[in-house]
């Protein structure tokens, strides 16, 4: 090589050379000569190291945890979390519409008029216009507060230092496609380069056929609120029913990383990390028949009112209950007047009322067991006789006690299928103070239904009935004689329901209400509490059903025989042998704010179906605030009739449904809305029971 | 020789940046390709837990009766009108 051409190439290489030796230069003069802080207002430095362009670029999307589902007994799904997004927008005005008052806030307008016609994208949204008019009216409204719009002046240039960026809620709740397409295209098709639309993902509770479940499965109101600082949390109010079980307490939000640029283009990382499988509580509730269970109560207590010379109830409560398990299988409440079901208690164990007759079975069992009442005793039962004024009248009792209808000689058969007050306070004079004590507690009356439900009515003995400082005498000529007919108590219809259970399977039996959980994929049943504790003899159980068998007949004198006329006329059935049961009727005072102590009557009835071997027993409690007559036998028998009977019709449909099918259980799958939820697997979860 | 060896080795060095430059680029596109369609996937995951429900709701026994009530209700209109 010649002495010209290798300098040449050394000039070249050295060049070449150069390049690497600049940048080297150029980063240590940029990442170590020129690192420091930038000073930030009202904000600590940012510290300018490469960890800060790293966490600029670093970006995370979160994720509410799912509360759960909740199905019924066949797997139906009674609620579900459900994805949808909540958009929100961060608004710079361009530079250009920053110069004079009138543009500034057209451009608004404009902007809020774009964004309630896309907000409106879905085609099959009836009445587009109207909506498009009012989100247009909310938008505006929003950005007004936002960009303090009412302190500018009518004309003329935009004050300094006036707002020209904000951040604000476009919609919550958007979970239709064309309208997230739509919003997602928004600043490109509209041409706005300073607006950024933010989609958060969260949940919201779905509920099917909740017209049916404001009680029992409850509602929940879940809202992002700001926790003081610029950190904001999820604030859970109002909960409710089953939706206040812990199992449905949603954890940790999920997280996702991704990278977003300068420009706002974000970039895959990766997916959500700890994906939860939501838990599922599988209630004990069978919708079919708290369809019917509504349906029947509505139509009850608004066909009471139909009547000319009577007014409709104030409030009604029905329960169906599984013998066998304990399980409730519906449970229904209904208030007078356009109240919002929320916003209203629950009757089945929030409203308390004075039982009436209803719990004279209850009382003969218990006596029965105790030895201290004969079955085969024959009792004066006539009002003004020598046996009424020795028992009844020597105790100085204030009120006396009357019956329905003159009633003779009966025996405790009798006494229940007449439902004489004067024959069950014979019965009840016979029991001591100790032993009715005994009996509040064995049938549950004043303690919890163990349910778990937040808000439960206890009710319970009058306080003074078994305060030391009544005297044994004042115990028996007041409460003796009302608890042998279902007065000085207050109970719940599921009280009511939990007595009879326990009538049936023990002091051990309780209400179930969630018959199993599945949490993280495994399957944990609940125990069923009924056929636990001392439980009465067959004899004792039998006698009682065999006058709750006769309750339901044509006697005349049965105080069930109203709705066995009705069902043979209106459904051709002869209800006797069919269904047992027992009618309640009672006038009390109770006092309601605003209008001082109010007389009220409450018609109930509790029914067992097969009468001989009963497998279901339904309460149903209705209440008016008047003194006009209300029969349990009338208003509240008819609609626990016609439940029974179409949970025995549903049940054989079912069987035959199953035969035919090779019996999967009816179990449908559970799908939840998120992705990697696996819902609820009954096939799965049977493997690991 | 030494000098041909030390530029062919600088050319190599040059190639293997802009060589990883680009895939770094093109990992970047399909990050954000990946990005997109994520989020299109999550949209109509969105849409299908929307249209679920509405089947669901739409599909009780109530309501199916009730469309099978108007259902017949519209087929004797027509038989009505067919008959005039």
């Amino acid at each position: 090589m010649k002495q010209g051409e290798l300098r040449r190439v050394r000039f070249a290489f050295g060049a070449l050379g150069a390049v690497p030796v600049f940048l080297v230069g150029w980063l240590g003069w940029v990442q170590v000569a020129q690192a420091g802080e930038l000073d930030r207002e009202g904000r600590a430095p940012l510290q300018l190291v490469p960890e800060t362009a790293d966490r600029q670029s670093q970006r995370a999307e979160s994720v509410p945890g799912p509360r759960g589902t909740i199905v019924d007994r066949n797997g139906s799904m009674l609620a579900i979390d459900r994805e949808v997004y909540e958009v929100r927008a961060s608004v710079v005005v361009p530079k250009k519409y920053r110069k004079d008052v009138n543009v500034f806030t057209g451009w608004l307008a404009r902007l809020a008029e774009d964004l309630a016609k896309t907000l409106v994208a879905d085609p099959d949204l009836p009445d587009r216009d109207e909506l498009r008019r009012r989100h247009a009216q909310r938008l505006a409204g929003q950005f007004a507060r936002a960009f303090r719009t009412d302190a500018l002046p009518a004309a003329g240039a935009l004050p300094e230092k006036h707002p020209v960026t904000a951040d604000l809620l476009v919609a919550n709740g958007i979970d239709v496609l064309s309208v997230v397409q739509a919003l997602r295209g928004f600043t490109v098709r509209h041409a706005y380069d300073t607006v950024t639309l933010h989609f958060l993902r969260s949940l919201e509770r779905a509920y099917p056929d909740r017209e049916f479940t404001f009680g029992l499965v409850g509602h929940v109101d879940t809202r992002w609120e700001s926790a003081g600082d610029a950190a904001k949390s999820l604030v859970t109010q109002g909960v409710c029913g089953l939706e206040s079980f812990v199992v449905l307490d949603p954890s940790d939000t999920q997280r996702r990383s991704f990278l977003k640029d300068g420009t706002g283009r974000s970039y895959f990382q990766a997916p959500f990390e700890d994906v939860r499988v939501p838990n599922v509580l599988q209630c004990t509730l069978d919708i079919e028949l708290q369809r019917i269970a509504v349906r029947e109560l509505a139509a009850q207590a608004t066909a009471a009112g139909k009547d000319s010379t009577a007014t409709i109830p104030k409030w009604g409560a029905m329960v169906l209950v599984e013998l066998a398990t304990g399980d409730v299988l519906a449970a229904a409440s209904w208030h007078r007047g356009d109240l919002l079901p929320q916003a209203t208690a629950f009757t089945p164990y929030q409203s308390l009322c004075e039982p009436g007759s209803i719990v004279k079975p209850l009382v003969f069992a218990y006596a029965l067991e105790a030895g201290v009442l004969d079955w085969s005793h024959v009792y004066d039962c006539h009002p003004g006789g020598a046996n009424y004024r020795e028992t009844i009248a020597q105790l100085g009792r204030a009120k006396p006690v009357r019956d329905d209808h003159e009633c003779g000689e009966l025996t405790p058969h009798g006494i229940i299928v007449n439902s004489s007050n004067i024959g069950a306070s014979y019965v009840g004079l016979g029991l001591s103070r100790d032993q009715w004590r005994d009996y509040m507690s064995y049938y549950g009356f004043g303690t919890s239904l163990q349910l778990n439900l937040p808000h439960e009515c206890v009710g319970g003995p009058n306080k003074h009935s078994f305060d030391p400082n009544t005297s044994t005498r004042g115990f028996r000529a007041n409460s003796a004689i009302s608890f042998s007919f279902g007065y000085e108590l207050q109970v719940t219809a599921m009280h009511l329901a939990r007595a009879y259970l326990r009538l049936f399977s023990g002091k051990g039996a309780e209400l179930r209400l969630c018959r199993g959980v599945e949490i993280g994929g495994r399957w944990y049943d609940a125990p069923a509490a009924a056929g636990n504790g001392p439980r009465f003899r067959r004899d004792t159980v039998e006698n009682v059903t065999e006058a709750m068998i006769d309750v339901v007949s044509n006697d005349p004198h049965a105080t069930g025989s109203h709705v066995h006329a009705r069902m043979l006329k209106e459904l051709g059935i002869n209800l006797h042998r069919v269904i047992a049961g027992k009618t309640g009727t009672a006038a009390s005072l109770v006092g309601i704010p605003g209008r001082g102590s109010v007389s009220v009557r409450n018609a109930s009835f509790v029914g067992l179906l097969p009468a001989e071997s009963p497998r279901w027993l339904a309460v149903c409690v209705l209440q008016k605030d008047d003194s006009a007559l209300f029969y349990g036998g009338s208003y509240a028998a008819p609609p626990v009739v016609r439940l029974l009977l179409r949970c025995q019709e549903l049940e054989g449909r079912r069987q035959l449904r199953q035969e035919a099918q090779g019996g999967t259980g009816g179990q449908a799958r559970a799908t939840s809305g998120s992705p990697g939820d696996t819902g609820w697997s009954p096939a799965a979860s049977e493997k690991q029971r | 020789m030494r000098w041909l060896l030390a530029g062919l080795l600088f050319a190599l060095a040059v190639g293997l940046a802009i060589g990883t430059a680009a895939i770094r680029a093109d990992n970047a596109r399909y990050r954000f390709a990946v990005e997109q369609l994520y989020r299109d996937v999550h949209d109509r995951w969105v849409e299908l837990g929307r249209l679920k429900l509405e089947r669901l709701e739409s599909s009780s026994p109530e309501r199916l009766a009730a469309e099978h009530w108007a259902h017949l209700e519209a087929q004797n209109a027509r038989r009505l009108e067919a008959l005039q």
